[in-house]
Order: C-alpha cells, then sequence, then structure tokens
C-alpha cells in the first residue's frame, strides 16, 4: 500500500514475482530504485550497468494497484507505466516495443504507484530472439 | 633484433650465448617479459595454471563474477581444477576481457613487474586491479568504481594492455550513458585514472585494440554501442546501422586516427585484431564476427600514389550453414582469432558453428586452412566430453607460448549466449583444450582434458578470457 510519513518520500508496494510461485513485497520509496528497494530487504535481483543501458535488470510490469493490463492495448499506457514507474534517466536498454510490452529497468525505475513485476534473470532473456531460429 | 640473432637461430647453444650478448649490449633487457617473440617461445615455460574470466552477471544466482585460477599442470593432484577464485566486491560486473600491467613491450623498464592484473568489469564499468605475485593465490587490491569512469564520460571497458611507460590503456565502448562514442582510457602506474588517452572526437564505435609500438601504429575496431550489444543481439541494429564496419589506424604517439578503413558488408562487426607479433611486421588480421570473414590488413608504402597506406583485405570467408531447425543459414560467427607466437598460424573459432581452426599464414595474404575440429556448438561432431554436455561452441581462445597447445572456453556475453546457447547459463562454460602439432599444422581434440564451471560452489557460471600467468599469445607487444 502506498504510504508516506512527514520525514520520508512516499513509499509504494512492489511485488516481486519469479517464474513460479515465489513473491515478495517490498516497500520501494519514490526517491529510490526498485533494485535499491530489493537490495535493502536482501533481495538479489540481476542488475548490471545500474544506468539503464544493459538491461540485465529488466522486470515486466504485471499490474498496477491491483488492476490487470488490458488485454493487447498495444501500448506502455496499458500497462500503466507512466503512472507506475519514473525514471530519471531515459532506459536506454529497452526499444520501443519493449516499453510498449510493460518491461521495466529496474535499476533506474522508482515507483510511483503500488505494482506487480515480474523478476529474475529469465525476463531480460524476453527482449531478443534468436534471429535465425 | 639484430643479424647476430637472426644468424644463430639454427644454433641453441650458440643463439643463447649470441642473444645474451645482443641484449646487454644492444636490447638492456631488464624489466618484464621477454625480448622477442622467439624468446618467449623459448624461455616461457609450459602454462601451469590459467586465469580465467568467470561470471554469474545476468544469472539468478546471488554471486559476484571471480577470476578463476586454472591447474593446467598435468602432473598436479588438481589438474582441470578451479584451485582458486578471486571474487570481486559487487555482482554486476560480467567480467569479459583482462590485461596485465606489463608485458614485454615494457621489457625496457627496469623494476617494473608483470604482477598486477587488470580486470573490469565490461557491465559495471568497475575496474579491478588484482595482485598477482602470488600466481597461484592471487588477491583483490584495488578497485576504481564506475562514478570515477563516469567523469571522463566513458563507460564499458573492453581491452586492456599496457602502454611501454608503465602505463595501462583501456578500450571504453560507450560514453557515461551507454551512448556513443566510445574512447580509451589511460591508468597511471598506481593504478589511477590518468585521463582520457586520446582527443575528444576521433571515433564513434569502439571494441579492440592491437598496437605496434615500432611502426608507431595502433589498430582499433567496431562492436556498437553499450546500449545496442548489452541487451542482446537484434538484427534490426544490423540494419539500421548500429553495428560497426570500420578499422580504424591510429598514430600511435599522437593518438590521433590516421586512417580508417570501411569494411563494407562482408566486414560486419569487426573484433578482435592482432598484429603479427614481430615488431617489425604492419601485417595482421581481423575477424568481423557477424560477416564470418577474416581480413587481412598491411601497410602498403605504394598506396596513395606512394604516399603509403594501410589496406586491408578479405582472405578467409566461412560460409553459412543450413540447419533443419533454424529458418535461415547459420553463419559461423567468428568471434575470437590470435596468432602463434612465431606469426606462422592464425587460429580461431566459430562459435555458433562449433568449431576451431588453425590457417597458416607464412603467406599472410594467402592464409592456408591446416586443420579443424567440429566440437560444440550447432554442428559440432563432438557433443560432449567426459560425459559432460558441450551446451555452446568454442569461443575465447588461448595459445601456449609454443604453440602445441590450444585451449578455449564456451561464453560469449551473458546476454547472447541466453539468446544462442540458452543451456549455458543453466549448466555453466567448459574450458577444453587441443593438442596442436605446428610442424604438421594438426590439431588433436584431448578428451582427458576438461574444466566444468557447472560445479562451481556458488552454482554454475560462465567462462570468458583466458590468460596465462607469464605471458600469452593476446598479451604482449614487443617495442
Amino acid at each position: 500500500m502506498s504510504g508516506h510519513s512527514n520525514d520520508r518520500p512516499p513509499s509504494h508496494a512492489v511485488t516481486l514475482e519469479w517464474p513460479g510461485d515465489r513473491t515478495r513485497t517490498v516497500a520501494v520509496r519514490e526517491d529510490e530504485t526498485v533494485l535499491d528497494g530489493a537490495e535493502r530487504a536482501d533481495i538479489a535481483l540481476p542488475f548490471g550497468c545500474r544506468t539503464g543501458a544493459c538491461g540485465t535488470c529488466t522486470g515486466r510490469l504485471l499490474a498496477v494497484d491491483g488492476a490487470e493490463p488490458e488485454p493487447d492495448s498495444g501500448d506502455a499506457e496499458g500497462h500503466g507505466i507512466e503512472t507506475a514507474i519514473a525514471y530519471p534517466r531515459p532506459p536506454r536498454a529497452l526499444k520501443d516495443r519493449h516499453l510498449s510490452d510493460g518491461y521495466v529497468l529496474l535499476c533506474i525505475a522508482s515507483p510511483r504507484a503500488d505494482c506487480r513485476i515480474a523478476v529474475g534473470s529469465s525476463v531480460h532473456t524476453e527482449l531478443v530472439d534468436n534471429p535465425w531460429k | 633484433m639484430s643479424d647476430a640473432d637472426t644468424e644463430s637461430a639454427g644454433d641453441e647453444s650458440a643463439h643463447e650465448h649470441q642473444s645474451d650478448t645482443a641484449h646487454d649490449h644492444e636490447h638492456h633487457h631488464e624489466g618484464p617479459g621477454y625480448a622477442t617473440p622467439q624468446a618467449a617461445i623459448e624461455e616461457g615455460e609450459r602454462e601451469k595454471l590459467a586465469y580465467v574470466m568467470s561470471l554469474y552477471v545476468g544469472t539468478d544466482v546471488d554471486a559476484s563474477d571471480f577470476v578463476a585460477v586454472v591447474d593446467l599442470d598435468p602432473n598436479s593432484d588438481t589438474y582441470c581444477e578451479i584451485v582458486d577464485r578471486i571474487e570481486m566486491p559487487e555482482r554486476g560486473d560480467e567480467l569479459h576481457h583482462f590485461g596485465w600491467n606489463a608485458c614485454s613491450s615494457s621489457c625496457h623498464m627496469e623494476g617494473l613487474e608483470r604482477r598486477h592484473l587488470i580486470v573490469p568489469g565490461q557491465r559495471s564499468s568497475r575496474i579491478h586491479v588484482i595482485d598477482a605475485k602470488d600466481r597461484r593465490n592471487p588477491e583483490l587490491e584495488t578497485v576504481i568504481e564506475p562514478e570515477e569512469v563516469f567523469e571522463y564520460d566513458l563507460s564499458a571497458p573492453h581491452t586492456v594492455h599496457c602502454i611501454p611507460d608503465g602505463e595501462i590503456l583501456i578500450s571504453m565502448l560507450g560514453d557515461a550513458d551507454g551512448e556513443l562514442p566510445g574512447g580509451f582510457l589511460e591508468l597511471n602506474e598506481d593504478f589511477e585514472i590518468e585521463g582520457r588517452w586520446e582527443p575528444p572526437g576521433e571515433i564513434e564505435m569502439n571494441y579492440d585494440y592491437w598496437y605496434q609500438p615500432r611502426q608507431n601504429v595502433m589498430v582499433s575496431t567496431e562492436w556498437a554501442a553499450p546500449k545496442t550489444y548489452y541487451p542482446g543481439f537484434d538484427l534490426d541494429d544490423v540494419e539500421a546501422g548500429n553495428y560497426g564496419r570500420r578499422l580504424h589506424f591510429w598514430d600511435w604517439e599522437s593518438g590521433t586516427v590516421e586512417q580508417t578503413i570501411d569494411l563494407g558488408e562482408e566486414g560486419l562487426i569487426p573484433l578482435e585484431v592482432r598484429f603479427l607479433h614481430t615488431p617489425e611486421s604492419t601485417h595482421g588480421f581481423v575477424g568481423t564476427a557477424l560477416s564470418s570473414n577474416m581480413f587481412h590488413f598491411w601497410y602498403d608504402g605504394g598506396a596513395n600514389d606512394g604516399d603509403g597506406a594501410y589496406r586491408a583485405e578479405k582472405v578467409i570467408d566461412f560460409e553459412s550453414r543450413e540447419h533443419p531447425d533454424w529458418e535461415m543459414p547459420v553463419p559461423g560467427l567468428t568471434t575470437d582469432i590470435l596468432i602463434s607466437m612465431d606469426d606462422r598460424y592464425l587460429f580461431g573459432s566459430n562459435w555458433l558453428h562449433g568449431e576451431v581452426w588453425m590457417y597458416d599464414i607464412s603467406d599472410p595474404s594467402n592464409p592456408r586452412r591446416a586443420d579443424s575440429l567440429s566440437v560444440g556448438g550447432t554442428f559440432g561432431d563432438v557433443q560432449e566430453v567426459q560425459g559432460r554436455e558441450l551446451n555452446a561452441g568454442p569461443q575465447m581462445i588461448q595459445l601456449s607460448l609454443d604453440g602445441e597447445r590450444l585451449y578455449w572456453t564456451t561464453s560469449l556475453f551473458s546476454s547472447w549466449d541466453d539468446q544462442f546457447y540458452p543451456e549455458e547459463g543453466e549448466q555453466g562454460s567448459v574450458m577444453l583444450k587441443a593438442d596442436v602439432d605446428p610442424r604438421n599444422g594438426r590439431l588433436e581434440l584431448d578428451e582427458d582434458f576438461l574444466v566444468d564451471w557447472g560445479e562451481c560452489p556458488d552454482g554454475p557460471a560462465r567462462a570468458h578470457e583466458i590468460r596465462w600467468p607469464d605471458g600469452d599469445c593476446t598479451s604482449d607487444v614487443w617495442q
């Protein structure tokens, strides 16, 4: 649940979902990244550059504030990315098609709403296919 | 090299005596390394240890990347085992290529030792310095944090070579945001950032480089912007011109680009680049990975109406192959090459096909296929060694100084591995070996040799570049 006190920036409940049943919900402040928040809770997520260039930390936004994304919406707004995530710098590792599909760079993404995000190393492997196979 | 050295080469005892005399009077070899490439062959002992870049980045293993120390002594009880691991202080580095603080190019620097390994994180832009005074148990000494690197508007460190005066030069593939241009970062003898080596704006893309100081030349290659290659290989980026295809020839002293050669459609993604070892030579080779060709380059004094220029010509073409499970022909993906210390053979790997090969380059304009091994990868005849499945093709290669043993690992780059060989992340990489008969140009897989990164204590790891403790075919340069 989103909340804030007088001396701290607001935080949001970010639920991390791994393949299988494992989930963890972490309170992530608006002035920190999802990766930072997870690390504070001793949760090891994949990451690399920490500047939004490499995509190793990629997660996929599943839902915002408990609302499921509209199927086949075809744009980022359908996933609520703009309401759920703020970036201090451009997510350079992601192409437009990745943004439309709800992919998020957790090393630079700060939450703006409670949300659920698919995480784990299998997510970044979805960004590219074997082009010849 | 003096004439005396050349003339005495056929007689070993006379050669030792005369070359020592030549050193004392003409070469003053007092620093690290070897006086000549031939001296490296003669004086370098058989490799008993290997340092291998080992990585967990991009997996769910909660551990940092590490430098593996591998026992290569067949008489040791721990032969083919990882006997030490130097763990990096942070996760997420993607250890990739690395190099020494000093090599044979510093052989005039009295007191300078080949002692410190410079180990960059390709993704993190963190640069580690490892003290390898104790060759079997090296220790992390210093770390240059990414923020210090970003201050010079550079990121994504790749190739490490030492400069003859004790400094260190690292090719950097991007700016601080992971965009272009890249450049070169110089470290001083105390492993502090000295600054940017080249004036800004000399190049856009960067990757590997090699220098040939006697010819006052450096050559550099092109991969892509980090933001392009980091997440994986996207064919759209090739069509958009986001991948490189050019060679840059630099004035080594001034650090400026003198000439750029566009290799064209047959030269897409020029990666590893090597000059011949003899310091007299202007000949070299570059593997263009995506086009899967080898280019020979050399200085042509008659070019440009007699002003002279470097020229490059495709000399080996590895054809794509049809595979029933693939929609399109599979390119070889020639991701690594090296030249034997005697400058006689070019070795290389076709990572996607699953092949290592050796070409006779005694006539560098006309390489002649000597032998190859079909092992691992998409088409390899050998798909397991000692019952261990080879989940990928040969990738980074390293050759013994005497040219008689070729070793390789199987990981290219974590995100590209996931794309083409997804099992490698789950099972880890392997290191394999072939025995080489340089006299007869033959390769034979040594099935008694297997190092398995699938058995690392924290979980299966990938393995990338290989170095020997006292110089190797991709580390040393001669003045």
